[in-house]
């Protein structure tokens, strides 16, 4: 894996984001003999996926999926990784695009850096850990986690006592104190978006009072929960490290809301949170798990069974969209809900101890960026063609996974493929015009 | 009972909302509106039933709905309503709605659907009213428009008017109790005349304490409103309205009963003290409310339809006429008191005349729902037949 790389390096393709759906198309793309760049902006590559516990609806390991396509990608000959980089601008002209880069400092040299970790187990300065969302906490200067790819050590300067003991514990004198931002501008032929999602914030409604109490946590804290080697490793409640007993699922609490500005379905959060209730009922078996929803939205091929089983296996599913949430005493909470299935006695108020907010998915892709594609009303990159969903408003961009929509992780995969495909494509014919004419 | 889906009826309410833009079809029925309600707070569902009942066309349960007056239109449903559907507007324009069809006249129709149709009601009144005044006033002005208007004629309309509007309160008071009535015994419910008396009682300490309204802006409901100052939340300008409003009726009402009419009296008179105060107090809450629909800032004055603007204003216009004419009594060139004072007259007979076809109808409808919602949830016989069981 080649991870300093200078103007002077020209790939067929730059894909922006390493996630699971850039990681696919770079993959496919490298296999068919093109040089890829592939542009992360976090210190590692594997995207939201990687944080996964399990997927729907097979149950099969995040982790077994995700980590040997990493492996793959960052041993690949044919593919470039800059991690900690973000693209400022992509300029295109004359069926180029110059991508231009902005890479952050890590304050320790890649090539230098063994990722034996012994600046970790040396450093005194701790903070929240970001990958574990908040929970646990990580060292000033750290690998980013235990299957991070690229495995090289990242210093935190916002968070970094300056005392010095890395640098005199680094057995190969890796850590530059000096490292200063460099900007790099790469060209190229073609470009793949996928930048991916964000998940939007907890505290967008109020009415949910999530700053009242750190018993409310967003679905992808709860996958931390759940994985294997999460910051517990094991369920436990943020607040007091309770054992939850009764766990609610509040569905939409981040979508389909006008009055937070996502009209639009995340199309996820229904099959995850009954993948997390199945999961939760297997560690938690006395917990009481219950679904809050508008609609049970299990569109996909073996959903509609998935959700079936899940009812089986005893989960609540309640209709009615949960309007607020009260803290009550010990940390527990109360759940405000017009219930549309008991015409007696409507309105009901629930009492739980964890409670997870299905937010919704809001676009990666930074539209201040300076670039050709266009975003639609929604924020997403806009795809003008039915009949080629990867195909933007640029010649030569292309758009991979939730980029261009809330996606799934089955409908991403399937959409990076085809946007490799449309590259290569592309490529071919933009080189070979006379086999093509 | 086999039902017919009437798409019309929400068509007919829309007709009554503030704009032609209350998209209350939107609703999925998510029941977000109900479940943040303040109010909602026992086994009723509004406002997410009332818009399923209009959506499918239920007319004979949404109108026999106590629940459709017992909203204060705070607002938390509309901040909060995922499909921006506006429930708040929506239950405005059902209660314009519900009036126009207790009335049987047509005349509250006309002004609760169409700002044209208020103005013409309202002109209506006020010629008729003020050639009622200049005639009586001068029987023997020798006015043109008298020669083909005789005066008794227009004495004799005016009490007829009168008759009708009155009849009209009663009728439409009687047909939403007749409807609470026949919708309450096919759903089954027991209701006693032996708990009507403590029903009124409860509803009116309601109306003049406003315990319920309080609860729009209290402190765990996080409205915008309720991190405002006692004097500018909802239900204290509410309450300066009423207040002053019933302060200046019980100052006429005792004048009239107590004071030889005609006779002069200082300014610290009882009764002309009272209802100084009380059109101040009034005019108060009033200018707040006008203020507020002027901003269009916050959810319950964002939209103002021609009815919201129209009961203020004209009560706003005749506290104001009756202070003024308080005033220049007591100057010493009184030439424009007669002329304030006469049109203070003509203003007072149009709000008691529009009184049961305009927003002021909400006065005896919100407060006979008060009495059968409190009726209606009366202590059931049943726990006496259990104590004799036991």
């Amino acid at each position: 894996m080649n991870m300093q790389i200078d103007s002077e390096y020209r790939p067929d393709a730059v894909v922006v984001g390493g996630g699971i759906a850039g990681l696919q198309s770079a993959l496919d793309l490298a296999d068919q003999g093109l040089k890829v760049l592939i542009v992360e902006r976090q210190p590692s590559i594997g995207g939201h996926m990687i944080a996964l516990s399990k997927v729907y609806p097979t149950l099969d390991c995040a982790s077994c999926i995700t980590t040997p396509k990493m492996s793959a990608a960052a041993h690949h000959e044919n593919i470039t990784i800059l991690t900690n980089t973000e693209v400022k601008a992509i300029k295109s002209a004359d069926g180029m695009h110059r991508v231009e880069l902005l890479q952050k400092p890590t304050y320790v040299n890649f090539d230098k850096c063994i990722g034996c970790r012994q600046c970790e187990y040396a450093c005194d300065s701790e903070y929240p850990d970001p990958f574990e969302r908040g929970l646990g906490t990580v060292r000033a200067i750290a690998v980013p986690f235990t299957n991070a790819i690229p495995q090289k050590a990242i210093l935190d300067a916002e968070h970094c006592g300056t005392c010095g003991t890395c640098a005199r514990v680094c057995p190969t004198d890796a850590i530059e104190y000096d490292q200063q931002p460099r900007s790099l501008t790469i060209r190229t032929d073609a470009v793949i978006v996928a930048s991916g999602f964000l998940l939007n914030d907890i505290h967008l409604k109020p009415q949910y009072n999530a700053h009242r109490n750190k018993n409310i946590i967003d679905s992808l804290t709860l996958e931390r929960l759940l994985a294997p080697h999460g910051p517990y490793g094991r369920v436990l409640r943020p607040s007091d490290g309770k054992i939850p007993t009764s766990v609610a699922f509040v569905q939409c609490a981040g979508s389909r809301d006008e009055s937070i500005g996502v009209p639009y379905c995340s199309r996820v959060c229904c099959m995850y949170a009954i993948k997390q209730a199945m999961l939760l009922s297997g560690s938690l078996p006395l917990a009481d798990i219950t679904i809050y929803y508008m609609d049970i939205r299990a569109f996909g091929k073996g959903y509609e069974q998935f959700y079936q089983n899940a009812k089986a296996m005893g989960i609540n599913f309640a209709r009615g969209k949960v309007a607020r949430i009260e803290p009550v005493s010990s940390g527990d909470l109360s759940l405000h809900v017009e219930s549309t299935e008991d015409a007696l006695n409507p309105l009901q108020e629930h009492r739980h101890d964890l409670v997870v907010l299905a937010q919704g998915m809001i676009p990666g892709w930074n539209p201040t960026v300076d670039t050709p594609v266009t975003c639609a009303s929604d924020g997403f990159v806009e795809t003008p063609m039915l009949t080629a969903p990867t195909i933007t408003n640029a010649p030569g961009i292309f758009v991979a996974g939730a980029a261009a929509g809330p996606k799934d992780i089955v409908d991403t995969i399937a959409e990076a493929g085809a946007a490799a495909m449309q590259v290569s494509q592309y490529l071919f014919q933009k080189r070979s015009p006379v086999l093509v004419g | 009972m086999a039902r017919t889906v009437d798409v019309s009826l929400l068509r007919k309410i829309k007709q009554h909302g503030a704009c032609e833009t209350l998209d209350v079809s939107a609703c999925f029925n998510c029941g977000n509106c109900t479940a943040v309600c303040p109010l909602a707070q026992d086994s009723t569902g509004f406002p997410r039933r009332m818009i399923r009942m209009a959506q499918v066309g239920m007319e004979p349960e949404l109108l026999s709905s106590e629940d459709l007056w017992r909203c204060y239109a705070c607002g938390e449903c509309t901040e909060t309503c995922p499909r921006e559907a506006d429930p708040a507007e929506f239950m405005a324009a059902a209660r314009s709605y519900a009036i126009a069809r207790y009335d049987f006249t047509g005349l509250a129709r006309l002004a609760g659907s169409s700002t044209w149709g208020s103005l013409l009601v309202f002109a209506l009144f006020s010629v008729l009213f003020s050639l009622l005044l200049i005639n009586k006033e001068n029987p023997g002005a020798q006015l043109p428009v008298f020669d083909f208007l005789p005066g008794w004629w227009i004495h004799a309309i005016g009490v007829v008017l009168f008759s009708i509007v009155g009849l009209s309160a009663v009728c439409g008071l009687g047909s939403m109790f007749f409807r609470f009535w026949i919708e309450r015994r096919r759903e089954g419910v027991n209701l006693r005349w032996s708990a009507f008396p403590g029903a009124v009682v409860s509803a009116i300490t309601e109306a003049i304490l406003h315990r319920r309204f309080r609860e729009c802006d209290s402190e765990g409901n996080p409205t915008p409103h309720s991190t405002e100052p006692i004097y500018r939340q909802i239900w204290f300008i509410h309450a300066t309205v009423m207040g002053g409003f019933l302060a200046m009726l019980l100052a006429t009402s005792l004048d009239f009963l107590l004071k030889p009419i005609g006779s002069p009296a200082t300014p610290l008179y009882p009764m002309r003290l009272l209802g100084a105060i009380g059109g101040i107090v009034c005019l108060y809450g009033l200018s707040l409310v006008l203020l507020r629909r002027l901003k269009a800032k916050d959810v319950p004055w964002r939209k103002s339809s021609f009815a919201d603007w129209f009961f203020p204003v004209l009560l706003a216009a005749t506290v104001l006429t009756g202070l003024v004419t308080e005033i220049v009594v007591y100057l010493p060139m009184n030439t424009v008191g007669h002329d304030i004072f006469f049109v203070h007259v003509v203003l007072a007979m149009d709000l008691v005349a529009l009184f049961p076809l305009s927003k002021f109808a909400h006065a005896f409808y919100r407060t006979l729902a008060l009495v059968l919602f409190s009726w209606r949830h009366a202590p059931a016989a049943q726990s006496v037949v259990a104590d004799a069981q036991l």
